[in-house]
């Protein structure tokens, strides 16, 4: 589970090193890795902690700063959540001042607050709100500019719904799955349809497969003694 | 030794004898010896200011007084000597005592001024200036030299650790070595603090500011715990360890500065001065991460030094939070506090003891608000504790009541790391500067006096901290709803909440996402195979639900009555009684040599475990005597 997190198994093997290494200081590694972030743009995956490694560069290099990159990174990062990838990425970035020599305007300061709100809606599962407010005229910088270079941006929004709704519902009407996704009619049958979820052709609820978060059964929990505790008892009676 | 000390005291009384003579030489100088000077000008003005400076530094040398005097002597023998014994009495008390003493509120001699005393030894002199500036930052204010000053010392000290030809013959106590690296990172801090300050420097500081260059600059701290992390090849030496290896292997695989406990010890701590700035800069999985190799238990060797040990969880637990891992954050806290509590019996020395309790108030503040997010029943004991110590707050946090907010930003403030930007203020860039300083908004000068409020780092992991919580603020409510039940209708309880049915349902996703946390399996903790960071989901709510279309559904899982504590503690209690009983000496030996031989037993055991044992001992045998 984490561990896919702290290592996706696409990481390639010089991004590794440099992730882990001393070598991720060094600013002459920073286009490797915007090249990494622009790879997981085109391609759907992800890692946070290669794109932490970007904003960690630009921290403590204000003058290589890209908010082109920033931006990318912080949307790549909203559908990580519930995880908090997207705080973390904001925990990088000091403030900088305004005179940063940039030859045009930093669209990160009026782009920021938009992401924000974003990824607030996602954590608190206001998933219709999440659509609406994306597909907002006021989002439409955002949308053309640059969550349409991200490939696969809204299934990816979408994964995160599934994940709140596969931990929650044993049941869920069409139309409220729907909403959560932004999909109705034929889009959303297909798109139930390729996770292998059912629909009851009568009522129109899908039915969300069992896993460990959807099954709910009323269990005392016994206590259970482990080695370690005794460790001190048992070596004190075998010197005895 | 004591032959040197008689040397010392003879060199003494000499100067003794000089202290009026140099005052008059002194004031002599100034006056009548100045123009004389003028009058023959080969002498020149460099002469002429060494001379004074001579003078001075003699006038100052004078006033030291003769117990520090011996005191120096005495301790520069013993770094001559690598006499760990006692150049850890000459740290822990000899240099408290007469700091209490004559220092209290002024500085200690420079170093120039007692070079003569350790015949200028300049390894001495830095580790004696480590020791000057510290005290300038813990009791006095530094000014910008002081800081300026401390930032070479370090640069000179590790310098001469890390590149000298090979690694250097030095040997410092343990906690020394801890404490260098603390106060390296600590004036780290408070250097980056006060830099971010615009508005109230000088303009001489400014200058010095502009001109400061990597002074203090991240990457420079940052180089010297790697380094030293580096050289030391610890990180191998711990997973060597770990493996079983023989010394002669681990010996090959570490070199020739691994093997020497210095260099060892701060390398160790170096990893921990990592994990401290990392958190400091707000890089909390990168902080977490540098603690790969290091096993978080209380055998690990970072142990032996309580401050560091009280340190290394503080911000262990610190990430968690800030990564959503409340119920880590909370085992993390759990562990320490334990610890702390029951080695306050025994710890006496103030100086740490003070700074440890305060971190442990902070932790207990921490503790409070991991709980109030997640409960759990992990340690009632600590629980308890910190409902008490924060019982206005918890009540606040714990219900998601409206002033909620309030109460966590309170503690949150109360309790976190003083962060830090990486980077300074424009002070090179007088117009961006400029801007600064001028609050943007003329009407409201105030939100620009308090240290421009755009700059602080501590806002920032704040607000983000807070909107985590403002997502889950229904949680409790909804919780208390849901525990009445076994099954309810979506409608019904949005009625009960006075809320639209779809917004409750999204809410109900909320409550389930709070119930779910990744953490650290307690039972596999000891395997560490994916360091801090690893971790697999768990259930961290008694209470679970599910919804099918509109109906919730809701169990309760309850915890079966834990027997295991209180048979374990009191068994072990019984059998540390019957082992008592068993070194007691027979009835008939009460007399004096009979005590005589039970005292030398009382140290030679570990003091921890048994000093409460002896104590008993002790009242056994005085009633048998009685008798």
């Amino acid at each position: 589970m984490a561990s896919t997190w702290i290592k996706p198994s696409t990481r390639p093997t010089t991004i590794d090193d440099l992730v882990n290494g001393v070598d991720r200081y060094n600013p002459t590694n920073l286009s490797i890795l915007e090249d990494y972030l622009y790879h997981q743009i085109r391609s759907e995956e992800y890692d946070c902690l290669a794109n932490l490694a970007i904003l960690k560069l630009y921290q403590f290099n204000p003058d290589i700063y890209n908010p082109d990159i920033v931006i990318n990174i912080l949307i790549k990062a909203l559908a990580a959540s519930p995880l908090p990838d997207f705080n973390l990425c904001i925990s990088l970035m000091d403030e900088r001042t305004t005179s940063s020599h940039l030859d045009e305007p930093d669209p990160l300061p009026s782009t920021l607050p938009q992401l924000k709100n974003l990824q607030n809606l996602l954590y608190r599962c206001r998933f219709p709100a999440f659509w609406e407010t994306y597909l907002s005229d006021e989002f439409e910088n955002l949308r053309d500019n640059y969550t349409v270079e991200v490939t696969g941006f809204e299934n990816s929004i979408r994964q995160v719904a599934i994940r709140a709704v596969t931990a929650t519902f044993t049941r869920i009407s069409s139309e409220r799955l729907g909403s959560y996704l932004n999909l109705e009619g034929d889009g959303l049958v297909s798109y139930v349809q390729r996770l292998g979820w059912e629909i009851d052709s009568s009522t129109g609820t899908i039915i969300v497969p069992p896993n460990p978060d959807n099954q709910i059964e009323a269990t005392v929990v016994q206590e259970q003694i482990k080695l370690p505790q005794l460790t001190k008892l048992i070596s004190h009676a075998v010197k005895a | 030794m004591s032959q040197q000390r008689m040397q010392l005291w003879a060199a003494e009384a000499d100067i003794d004898e000089d202290v009026d003579l140099n005052l008059a030489i002194g004031s002599y100088g100034q006056t009548d010896r100045y123009d004389d000077v003028i009058q023959q000008p080969q002498i020149d003005e460099a002469t002429l200011l060494a001379m004074q400076q001579h003078m001075v530094q003699q006038n100052a040398f004078a006033q030291i007084p003769d117990p520090v005097k011996a005191f120096i002597v005495h301790f520069h023998q013993a770094v001559l000597d690598n006499n760990l014994a006692e150049i850890t009495v000459a740290y822990e008390s000899g240099w408290n005592k007469y700091t209490e003493k004559f220092y209290a509120k002024t500085e200690w001699p420079e170093a120039e001024v007692i070079a003569p005393l350790v015949n200028d030894d300049p390894i001495f002199l830095i580790l004696y200036r480590e020791l000057y500036y510290r005290h300038v930052y813990s009791r006095l204010q530094p000014d910008i030299d002081d800081r300026f000053h401390s930032y070479e010392n370090s640069c000179e000290l590790f310098n001469y650790l890390l590149n000298s030809d090979g690694p250097v013959q030095l040997e410092l106590p343990e906690q020394w070595l801890w404490d260098i690296i603390d106060e390296f990172i600590y004036q780290y801090q408070v250097f980056c603090t006060w830099r971010s300050k615009v508005r109230s420097k000088t303009d001489d500081e400014l200058g010095m500011l502009a001109e400061g260059g990597p002074v203090w600059s991240s990457y420079s701290v940052l180089n010297v715990l790697y380094s030293l992390m580096q050289k030391s090849k610890i990180n191998d030496y711990i997973i060597a360890q770990r493996q079983g290896k023989s010394p002669e292997e681990i010996a090959e695989i570490v070199g020739e500065y691994g093997q020497r406990p210095l260099y060892r010890q701060l390398g160790y701590f170096s990893i921990i001065g990592l994990l401290r700035v990392h958190v400091l800069l707000g890089d909390f999985t990168l902080a977490l991460k540098v603690m790969d190799s290091i096993e978080l238990n209380q055998k690990s060797p970072f142990t032996r030094v309580t401050a560091c040990h009280v340190t290394t969880y503080y911000y262990v637990g610190f990430c968690y939070i800030m990564i959503r891992r409340y119920p880590d954050a909370i085992r993390t806290f759990v562990t320490i506090l334990n610890f702390i509590m029951r080695m306050k019996q025994y710890h006496t020395r103030s100086y740490q003891y003070d700074q440890i309790s305060k971190t442990a108030d902070r932790m207990y503040a921490l503790f409070a608000m991991c709980h109030a997010l997640s409960p759990s029943r992990l340690d009632d004991n600590i629980a308890n504790i910190a409902k008490e110590r924060f019982s206005e707050q918890y009540a606040k946090m714990s219900r998601g009541s409206q002033d909620a907010g309030a109460a966590f930003e309170e503690l949150f403030l109360y309790a976190c790391p003083k962060f830090i930007n990486a980077n300074p203020p424009p002070y090179d860039d007088p117009a961006a500067l400029q801007n600064l300083v001028t609050p943007p908004d003329p009407a409201d000068p105030t939100s620009g006096a308090e240290g421009a409020p755009q700059l602080d780092a501590t806002h920032r992991h704040l607000s983000l901290f807070l909107s985590d919580v403002a997502a889950q603020s229904q949680v409790p409510t909804l919780r208390s709803f849901l525990k009445l039940y076994t099954s309810l209708g979506a409608k019904k309880l949005a009625n009960f909440l006075d809320a639209d049915e779809e917004e409750m349902v999204q809410e109900m996703m909320v409550v389930k996402q709070a119930s779910r946390s990744i953490s650290r399996v307690p039972g596999s903790e000891h395997l560490t195979a994916g360091g801090l960071l690893d971790g697999e989901t768990i259930t961290t709510s008694d209470l679970n639900f599910v919804i099918a279309e509109n109906m919730v559904h809701i169990t309760e899982s309850t915890v079966g009555r834990r027997y295991a504590g209180w048979f374990i503690k009191n068994t072990e209690r019984t059998q540390k009684i019957l082992d008592d009983l068993k070194v007691l000496p027979l009835p008939a030996s009460r007399s004096h040599q009979g005590q005589q031989q039970r005292l030398p037993q009382a140290p030679d055991s570990s003091q921890h475990v048994k000093g409460g044992g002896s104590e008993r001992k002790v009242a056994w045998g005085g009633v048998k005597t009685a008798a």
